[in-house]
């Protein structure tokens, strides 16, 4: 057989595979101008048809807003948040204008723009001076201006199963609160029952995301501010190592965390809800995948607040709700109007969250699950009071969470580049408890450079 | 109707009227052009085929030609696709080479590769061989080695996910039950990649061997009768008959596996999203973890390029070195 060389080179371009997978039309950006009168605004957040119930009364509370604010069309939008796909939407134009995003992704957002300035419509609600600035803080870019509205803020803990505890001979209402009662408390459990007693993340940048809050609870940090103005990287202290030091004396000492190291959030949160872990580092909101999509038995869930070695600090998490760098001023305001509607009337209306939290109890969703209060504490109070009949949890399980996280200072993700350091972090993760060898310093100061790179490109608005 | 081999008689008929040497331009343009005179009806042939083909030129230059010269030119942009793109001029490609991840991703790349043709390349070749000298069970083995092809690649690396599991995974039970193990399987930085090229064999070893029966079956029978007359054993006959009729079959083969193995993706993506310690982490993840996870898309495309210009580089090199045994 004969093969034309010039002919078979025709196949090399299903290398180019490779440069359609980041390819995207790209248009240039497109400055919105002002419209009055009728606008319309496509919205993330409507429940799933899967629940009719909380799907209903969502549609029956876009009908009231549409009511009391005529010249707003709100149109639901099933689409999930995907990072992935929204760059591609937002160049389309097809990407919805109100988006509901995790606290891990403003500030990527922020810094490529791909978000829309919302400080003057945030500032032009009656609501707006009794938010906590705090939570705001995070959610501001260089200069000041607010590019998110918090919809729900919680804190990392400790989620415990209740059962394994007891098989242990641990009291199940007296969780770990420091890292040495976890690594204690941890083999118990492997003795006891043959299960892992505590197991992490460390794959697809969770790995990184956990060491950071392991890092905080020591009292250290993972980026420091200079003098100039700008972040450094620093990855590599003693904090880290400490934490990491405690890491590696329950996987090769205690054996108390399995010989799969290998694991993401969902291998984690779903081996959590069978039973396979003793304890994970979760936050509470978890809780509701954990009845709903994992099937967990709620008796068996215990929640403690993130142990701590000196730190006194968790890192805090949530959800944002930002809106589309391409929507215009109309549409902006619409838009921040419905989030202030829909996601803080609840948290500062009693009725409103009375109605809310009776449709959520009947449509199975937990309510009641502790988050960082977006409100001052008088108004915090009056809501819990009118969502009390409807609460379906049990509350003593959270109790230890909820005393222990008042206590500690809330600490948000880090301020540059956050992904970029967790992906560096993640093999630091998976060398301790892959290798029995690994030092977790030398690991780390492998890390460093890698860290140190993408928090200086980002600065330079490259990342 | 005239067929295309009419056509080449035609062409040398007509070019041997004019007495020119074999080489001499002229001479191959002249029948060309004897041609439309003699058959107009040809052009609208052409015209009705090209009419034909026009949809799928249109699709393949809307979804695949375009973004490929969008990402040429992204490469040398910062673009965020929400403001006007600047140029950046190579800062894209400067990034790529000071990423200190990059010299790893394109060892484990180069790595996967090897091993993956070191292996994959004689195993089905090797089964194909046998399967067509097996003439009666030949049938049940094709569907047998095909089967995990059927599997979609994202279930069968799942499933693999759980043989691997080094606590209750499949492989270690079974291998503990003879004594051997346990075994880290992806928990290791020196095992992991070895156990993804094991699943990227199993998967993909029935595709091959179905194209390498295709080949053989194409074998005219007369050279094995001959060289069985002849007295050859079954393997002077492979090596003599078999492996000389597949070289064409094989080259090729060879290139798209070497190509496709240096795109390596899903495999490390669903199992080890690269780890652990880097020790999977491929090219292609890394411009997958550029473009969908830290949004820098100059960075993506700008290794993209230099991907692709690196499979064609080797591509082009591969058909140099080839060129005269691929000549029959």
């Amino acid at each position: 057989m004969k093969m034309n060389p010039r002919a078979a080179l025709a196949i090399v371009p299903v290398a180019l595979v490779a440069l359609a997978l980041t390819s995207c039309s790209a248009d240039a950006g497109a400055d919105a101008g002002a419209t009055d009168g009728p606008v319309t605004i496509t919205v993330m957040g409507i429940p799933a048809t899967t629940k009719p119930e909380a799907r209903q009364a969502y549609l029956d509370e876009i009908t009231a807003f549409e009511k009391e604010n005529p010249d707003i069309t709100v149109t639901p939008t099933d689409e999930k948040w995907n990072a992935q796909s929204y760059v591609t939407e937002l160049a389309g134009g097809t990407a919805p204008t109100l988006l509901w995003v995790p606290l891990t992704d403003p500030p990527g957002l922020i810094a490529r723009k791909q978000v829309a300035d919302i400080t003057a419509d945030v500032e032009a609600l009656p609501e707006a001076g009794s938010l906590n600035q705090k939570v705001l803080d995070p959610l501001r870019g260089d200069e000041g201006q607010l590019y998110g509205l918090p919809t729900a803020e919680y804190a990392l803990g400790l989620a415990y199963n209740r059962d394994l505890f007891t098989a242990a001979g641990l009291d199940p209402d007296q969780p770990p609160t420091t890292w040495d009662e976890v690594r204690t408390a941890a083999k118990k459990i492997t003795d006891a029952t043959g299960v892992p007693g505590f197991a992490e993340m460390t794959t697809n940048n969770a790995g990184g995301w956990h060491l950071t809050a392991g890092t905080y609870s020591h009292g250290g940090t993972m980026e420091v501010l200079g003098d100039d103005g700008t972040y450094t990287a620093d990855v590599a202290n003693d904090q880290a190592a400490a934490y990491l030091d405690t890491l590696k004396a329950m996987r090769w000492e205690d054996d108390s965390m399995g010989t799969n190291a290998l694991l993401g959030y969902d291998d984690i949160n779903s081996g959590f809800a069978a039973g396979n872990f003793g304890m994970i580092i979760s936050a509470p909101d978890y809780y509701t995948n954990y009845i709903q999509q994992y099937q967990g038995d709620p008796t068996k869930f215990g929640m403690a607040a993130y142990p701590q070695a000196g730190g006194g600090t968790t890192l805090a998490g949530g959800s944002v709700a930002m809106v589309n760098a391409k929507a215009t001023p109309a549409e902006k305001a619409a838009a921040i109007k419905w989030a202030a509607y829909h996601w803080l009337r609840p948290q500062y209306d009693p009725e409103a969250a009375a109605t809310v939290a009776e449709s959520n109890a009947a449509a199975g969703i937990p309510v009641g699950i502790p988050t960082i209060p977006l409100f001052d504490q008088e108004t915090q109070d009056k809501v819990h009071a009118a969502i009390e009949p409807f609460i379906t949890i049990d509350s003593a399980n959270f109790e230890p969470f909820v005393t222990g996280t008042a206590g500690l200072d809330l600490e948000a993700e880090p301020p540059v580049a956050a992904q970029l350091v967790y992906g560096s972090l993640d093999p630091v993760m998976q060398a301790v408890l892959t290798r029995e060898d690994a030092d977790p310093m030398a690991e780390l100061e492998k890390a460093q450079p890698t860290a140190e790179q993408a928090v200086k490109q980002a600065q330079q608005g490259q990342g | 109707m005239t067929t295309s081999n009419d056509l080449v008689v035609e062409a040398t008929a007509a070019a041997s009227t004019t007495g020119s040497g074999p080489h001499d331009d002229g001479r191959v343009l002249e029948p060309r052009a004897r041609r439309r005179l003699k058959h107009p009806g040809r052009w609208r042939r052409d015209l009705s085929a090209l009419v034909l083909l026009l949809p799928a030129l249109l699709l393949f230059g809307v979804f695949s030609w375009w973004p490929i010269l969008r990402s040429l030119l992204l490469s040398v942009q910062y673009n965020n696709l929400v403001d006007a793109p600047t140029w950046v001029g190579l800062d894209n490609f400067a990034n790529v080479f000071s990423d200190p991840i990059l010299l790893t991703a394109v060892r484990n790349t180069l790595e996967f590769g090897a091993l993956s043709v070191l292996f994959g390349f004689p195993i089905p070749l090797f089964l194909a061989i046998m399967m067509f000298e097996l003439r009666r069970l030949g049938g049940i083995f094709r569907v047998l080695v095909y089967i995990p092809v059927i599997i979609p690649p994202v279930v069968s690396v799942l499933l693999w996910k759980f043989f691997y599991d080094p606590d209750n995974g499949l492989f270690n039970a079974a291998l503990g039950a003879i004594g051997l193990g346990p075994f880290p399987w992806l928990q290791s930085t020196a095992t992991a990649l070895p156990s993804l090229v094991l699943l990227i064999l199993w998967a993909g070893v029935g595709s091959t061997v179905l194209l390498f029966l295709a080949a053989l079956s194409g074998v005219s029978p007369e050279l094995y009768e001959a060289a069985e007359t002849d007295g050859a054993s079954i393997w002077q006959r492979i090596w003599h008959v078999t492996l000389p009729q597949l070289r064409g079959i094989m080259l090729i083969l060879l290139l798209l596996q070497m190509i496709g193995t240096l795109q390596i993706f899903t495999e490390p993506y669903v199992m080890t999203d690269g780890g652990p310690e880097n020790s999977t982490v491929t090219v292609l993840l890394l411009i997958y973890r550029a473009a969908f996870i830290n949004g820098d898309f100059g960075y993506a495309t700008a290794l993209s390029v230099l991907l692709a210009a690196a499979l064609a580089i080797l591509s082009a090199i591969y058909l140099r070195l080839t060129r005269a045994w691929s000549t029959s």
